[in-house]
């Protein structure tokens, strides 16, 4: 487990300790209120998680570093916005693989719009906020993350050209 | 039947493209199941704890608290909480909507709860951090600024987009789902 990991751990223990210390009918019940939100997330995660497990055989990090390698250019922008935007990848792969990427020759605009995008960008987050928020909130909050990985890009065009 | 079939899209999409792996090459299919088991064992090491202060949040803060603290007249003091306590975060955004939902039914603004959500998403330290080590500190830097500038700008406009009744109708969902 990551250190961020034992940090969380550790926070929720300890608040929990005082709360059941102040008032124990009161811990129960958020407890039992955090479970049934946990439980309520399940059915909507697990056919996602499924889902980006099948797109992560198929788009391994070789095929994305094969579509945004050296002078990728304009369709390697393309290729790192949509794969971004489709795929969900926890952190410490994505990043990892954006230093890769750069390593091996790829331009800093297509790794950035890729990273902007794997983060704040994706039908799985989209799936989920369409039904806790509303369709349009969704639509737009990811608009607004797509937007910012195009304007990303442009600033990193002119911040290393 | 047909309900259950546009209510589970992703489940059957995915049996779908299962089913077409496992024709091409059945070493995707045992791929694609490999991956899904890690992501939800990584999801069910990381989770808990994040539910469990859900809960403590939702038992311990008042509706009024949150009404003063990131409510309508919160004005720039609420989006500096929903910063900092989307920066102060770590585990997948998806864990971000149920604590979202309990901020919603207790009375705060939809801007600035959204903003809360764009954080989450790409802001939060431990990431910033990670990038830091990996990307190297200007280029992290760049991107970060970046995307704080138009998630600050976004949760400015957000509310514009909605009626007045759209924005209450975020209040009773949210009330629904936590």
């Amino acid at each position: 487990m990551s250190i961020e990991g034992y940090i969380i751990y550790g926070i929720a223990g300890s608040l929990l300790l005082v709360s059941f210390a102040k008032d124990k009918d009161k811990t129960l019940a958020g407890l039992k209120k955090g479970m049934t939100s946990f439980v309520k997330l399940m059915p909507v995660l697990l056919p996602l998680f499924l889902f980006v497990g099948i797109l992560l055989a198929v788009v391994t990090p070789a095929f994305i570093s094969s579509l945004l390698g050296e002078e990728s250019g304009m369709i390697g922008l393309i290729f790192g916005l949509s794969i971004g935007s489709i795929t969900f990848m926890p952190p410490f792969v994505a990043f990892p693989l954006g230093k890769e990427l750069l390593e091996s020759g790829a331009a800093y605009p297509q790794v950035a719009g890729f990273l902007v995008t794997v983060m704040s960008v994706g039908i799985v987050y989209y799936a989920a906020e369409r039904r806790y928020f509303s369709r349009k909130s969704a639509i737009f909050r990811n608009l607004v993350s797509f937007i910012g990985a195009l304007l990303v890009i442009a600033v990193v065009m002119v911040v290393y050209s | 039947m047909k309900k259950f079939v546009s209510n589970n899209k992703f489940l059957m999409i995915s049996i779908i493209l299962l089913i077409v792996l496992s024709v091409i090459d059945i070493n995707y299919t045992y791929r694609s199941i490999e991956n899904t088991r890690q992501q939800i064992v990584s999801m069910l090491i990381i989770v808990p704890p994040i539910f469990v202060l859900i809960g403590l949040f939702d038992a311990w803060v008042p509706r009024q608290t949150m009404i003063v603290m990131m409510g309508k007249e919160s004005g720039i003091k609420g989006m500096a909480i929903a910063f900092v306590l989307g920066a102060f975060s770590a585990g997948p955004t998806i864990a971000a909507f149920p604590l979202a939902m309990v901020m919603l039914k207790k009375g705060a603004r939809y801007a600035n709860v959204i903003f809360f959500i764009m954080v989450w998403s790409s802001l939060k330290l431990p990431i910033v951090f990670y990038q830091f080590s990996q990307l190297g500190f200007q280029f992290a830097m760049v991107i970060n600024l970046t995307m704080l500038l138009v998630f600050i700008t976004a949760a400015l406009f957000a509310e514009k987009l909605y009626t007045t009744e759209q924005l209450d109708a975020f209040e009773e969902k949210a009330a629904q789902h936590s």
